[in-house]
């Protein structure tokens, strides 16, 4: 029996054991819980908000947007940074600026275009000889699966230069930027279909094909739209400019353009402006080109079967122009690929409804928005039921026989954007309104709201998927005039946070961007960006391991003939080596590695008058080639406020002059 | 009861005929042990017994070598989810690089320099506790007896001691050429410490306490085993080593 009793009392005492092992390690934890400080309230909210003049409104709306420290946003904005070039991430509803990733244009910050591999990825946007370093960024468009966003990647347009870029959402870093060989501006785009097999660009201005001269008064032979189908490689992360082709469009102003979803998949859309053909000349007498692009009671909505012209495309049916495949009118035309469709005067806006059946344009100068329903045009289409042909040949659709209707919006009606109950909202430039109404029913507007000023874009939550969030409309305002304090003649432009949650549209927040005028932006519910907080180490800024990743412990300089390559290491708060010594006219390169793998922990590196500066985000790799043309001591030094020694954490770079 | 022990010592004699108080004739067993067979038998199967807590000691001991035998928690503003400092037999984990960074700054070595003897001898530790115990439980005589939860028991003590040496030693031998001075010191082991801005918590894990446990199955078995010697018919004949040692209990008992 004792025995029997011993073995009892093992068992349990290990029982106890394993509970105190596992109740340790919870008090562990628990004792990191702050608790949270009592402010106390000696001043009342009554008080409050009538020393600070707040309406209940206002209250209400501080309430709903605001975010108190140590809690997050709900989504995010991924906006264009205009004429920075750069993308701007913002917080809803905080509305708090997150980030600028820098795009097309240096951004020093992170080392963005100065010296490192970032060069590399910038050079490969030069157009032709010119190595541009800014761009008018319009569209962003967030990567989608099954025309959900996945949060993976954001693709923006260089309007000015016509160029695409694909920025990383892992790392919030650009990775690529791709020049569109064949035209001269881009402004439909970056819109990707519904799985992101394309992103598509559309040109603007037209002009000549591959950007050959050609005399203005051949502009209807000579000059030309595009549009380019980028093909997206998701493995690699790149478009494939090998892969990709594009359509020839005829030069009218081509403007915005929107990917078919669900029913209306394998479809695009491009609106246009200026099927006039007007192209000024002022000095000479003529009307400028706004009122000359302005004659003409309809434009011409572009209907394109892209799946047909991808099969035409795979067929060889294509011409090659500057090394790209590009399937021209007279093809296109006859085969049903691109089809013309009436939109009321100058239209702006063109945007395919959640469900994929229908195609919103807004009038601009017409008070309307026309409602194209896509099945009726498919058939019309396949019955070849056309009005007739434009004077290159495209047919062109009866227009009463495609839309499903039209809605009287008011005075400049652009973009339309959507929520999760039916509703659209439609940017009114002219009115500074939004007005919210029903894509179902095409009655009137059910509410117009007042925004400050003139506004351009307009945004909800995921509002361009096959599911929009409702919840918030961002009213992207081109002047905001009397609502920010005054900061000389350029004035921010404003974003207003509306709320779209209750039966009226409600004010939550005014932003300032203060640094472009932003057109299109796009946003994501927050939980769907996995964002890395740390690279690999040796991690370069294409996502690769690089090859010249230098390790702890084997920090070195090689000399090879005029060529000094330095294997360098940053980790708080030292580089290592901190010593650089080449002769004038050496060709220097450094590899430099962060050894830190601790969140947050970036260190910069800078040598002074050497236009070299470089982020070290942790496990980050950087190359940096120059040219040591300038004798001289030159510190060298990280940027970042790294640690309590991050002043010390400096050395050398010392070039000797050349003995003459 | 003690009248029905035999004087004699040697061994049994089988078939020798008693005659009991009840008029029957029984086929009395003779040996030292209290005569009464059911307070005989659990005693002999209790030698499996020892060899089975032995065992179960000796599993705890293996496991433990895989598992954690301590934490470190590190505590400062700018990492608001802590560092973390694991410690296992043979090695650490964790946080152990930006630890090692952070300790440049006070001169303190490298984490990997501490006990890389120590680290290096575990496995062979525990595979000689191992050895050890189970040997002590199955084969020890009297005289040995006491001591064979020793080498168990000392493991334990042994981590403890080292782990305190190499903190004190850590915290001593500090490179006086180090950007930040803070004078010597020794890192708590146990429960909370302060290290310059960093608030340290430090306690046992998971594998120290399997191991303790190990310690108690042990002692559990020592105890379980010197009940069984003082059962032992053949208590006079043990000394270093256990004459019963590897007989079954049922020829143990037929022997007998
Ligand atoms: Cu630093």
């Amino acid at each position: 029996m004792r025995a029997h009793t011993i073995v009892t009392a093992t068992l349990l005492a290990t029982g106890i054991t394993a509970a105190i092992v596992v109740g340790c390690e919870n008090k562990a934890v628990q004792q990191q819980q702050q608790a949270s400080g009592n402010l106390g309230a000696s001043t009342s909210v009554a008080d409050l908000m009538k020393s600070r003049g707040l309406s209940e409104a206002d209250v209400e709306a501080a309430l709903k947007t605001y975010v108190p420290t140590g809690k997050m946003d709900e989504y995010y904005i991924f906006a264009s940074g205009g004429q920075s070039g750069n993308v701007d991430v913002i917080g809803v509803p905080s509305m708090r600026m997150l980030k600028v990733i820098g795009v097309f244009t240096p951004e020093s910050w992170q080392g963005w275009g100065f010296g490192g591999d970032s060069d590399k990825i910038l050079e490969g946007g030069n157009q032709g000889a010119h190595k541009i370093r800014w761009a008018d960024m319009h569209h962003p468009n967030l990567s989608e699966t099954k025309g959900e966003y996945d949060g993976q990647y954001l693709f923006v347009n260089d309007k000015a230069n016509a160029r695409v870029a694909v920025v990383d959402l892992a790392d919030f870093a650009t990775k690529q930027i791709v020049p569109n060989p064949l035209a001269a501006s881009d402004h439909g785009g970056a819109f990707v279909t519904p799985d992101t097999d394309y992103v598509i660009e559309t040109s603007q201005y037209p002009s000549p094909l591959g950007r050959e001269y050609a005399p203005i008064t051949e502009y209807k032979e000579k000059y030309r739209g595009v549009a380019i189908f980028w093909k997206f490689d998701r493995q690699k992360g790149r478009i494939d400019p090998s892969k990709s082709w594009a359509l020839e469009l005829p030069p009218y102003t081509q403007d915005l353009a929107d990917a078919g979803k669900l029913d209306s998949d394998g479809w695009a859309f491009i609106n246009s402006f200026n099927t006039e053909m007007a192209v000024g000349g002022t000095l000479d007498g003529k009307p400028p080109v706004e009122s000359g692009a302005s004659q003409n009671d309809m434009d011409y909505l572009h209907v394109i079967n892209w799946k047909k012209a991808e099969a035409l495309v795979n067929a060889g049916k294509t011409k090659t122009i500057a090394g790209m495949r590009v399937l021209t009118m007279d093809v296109a035309g006859p085969e049903g690929v691109l089809t013309l469709v009436g939109e009321p005067k100058s239209p702006h806006g063109c945007d395919v409804t959640p469900d994929g059946k229908q195609v919103i344009v807004g009038g601009k100068l017409d008070t309307h928005t026309t409602i194209y329903d896509i099945a009726k045009m498919k058939a019309l289409i396949e019955q070849k039921k056309f009005d007739g042909k434009d004077a290159y040949g495209l047919p062109i659709l009866p227009f009463k026989e495609s839309i499903a209707g039209q809605v009287e919006i008011g005075l400049g009606p652009l973009h339309t954007v959507f929520d999760d109950k039916g509703n659209a909202y439609t940017s009114v430039f002219i009115e500074s309104v939004v007005a919210k109404w029903s894509y179902k029913d095409y009655k009137k507007p059910v509410e117009k709201l007042k925004v400050h000023y003139n506004i351009g874009h307009i945004l909800s939550a995921e509002g361009d998927t096959v599911s929009p969030d409702g919840k918030y409309v961002v009213a992207m305002n081109k002047m905001s005039m009397d609502r920010f304090l005054p900061v000389g003649p350029l004035y921010p432009q404003n974003f207003q946070l509306i709320d779209v949650d209750g039966e009226k549209m409600r004010y939550l927040a005014d932003m300032p961007l203060p640094n472009a005028e932003p057109h299109y932006s796009q946003m994501i519910k927050a939980d769907k960006i996995k964002a890395v907080k740390a690279y690999k180490p040796g991690t370069n800024a294409l996502g690769e391991i690089d090859p010249a990743k230098v390790e702890g412990g084997k920090e070195r300089i090689v000399r090879n003939g005029n060529k000094v390559e330095v294997f360098m290491t940053a980790i708080r708060s030292h580089f290592t080596p901190d010593r650089i010594e080449v002769e004038e006219g050496d060709e220097v390169t450094i590899h430099i590695s962060s050894l830190e793998t601790a969140e947050d922990q970036t260190h910069g590196f800078t040598i002074d008058m050497y236009n070299v500066n470089v982020s070290l985000e942790p496990g980050k790799h950087e190359n940096i080639s120059f040219k040591a043309d300038m004798p001289g001591s030159y510190p060298m030094y990280c940027t970042e406020f790294c640690s309590a020694l991050h002043l010390e954490m400096m050395g050398y770079f010392l070039v000797k002059p050349k003995k003459k | 009861m003690e009248s029905n022990r035999t004087s004699s010592g040697g061994l049994d004699e089988p078939g020798r005929v008693v005659h009991g108080g009840d008029g029957h004739v029984h086929l009395r067993v003779v040996d030292r042990s209290p005569p009464e067979g059911a307070a005989r038998r659990p005693w002999d199967w209790a030698r499996w017994l020892v060899v089975a807590l032995g065992g179960m000691s000796v599993a705890s001991f293996v496991g433990s070598f895989l598992l954690p035998w301590w934490r470190f928690w590190l505590y400062a503003p700018q990492y608001p989810k802590g560092l973390m400092l694991v410690i296992s037999l043979t090695g650490m984990g964790g946080d152990v690089h930006e630890i090692d960074l952070l300790n440049h700054y006070i001169g303190m070595k490298h984490l990997a320099d501490a006990a890389p003897n120590e680290r290096m001898l575990a496995g062979y530790g525990v595979a000689a506790i191992g050895v050890l115990t189970l040997a002590g439980m199955a084969l020890a005589g009297k005289k040995l007896n006491k001591w064979v939860a020793i080498p168990a028991v000392a493991f334990p003590v042994v981590f403890l001691s080292d782990s305190f040496y190499w903190l004190y030693s850590f915290g001593h031998d500090l490179d006086p050429k180090a950007p930040l001075r803070i004078g010597a010191f020794t890192p708590e082991l146990f429960g909370n410490g302060q290290i310059g801005q960093f608030a340290t918590f430090a306690q046992p894990a998971a594998g120290f306490w399997v191991a303790l446990a190990g310690v108690a199955l042990a002692v559990a078995a020592n105890v379980v085993r010197s009940r069984v010697c003082t059962h032992c018919a053949h208590a006079s004949e043990c000394s270093l080593v256990c004459p019963r040692a590897m007989v079954l209990p049922d020829k143990a008992r037929s022997a007998s």
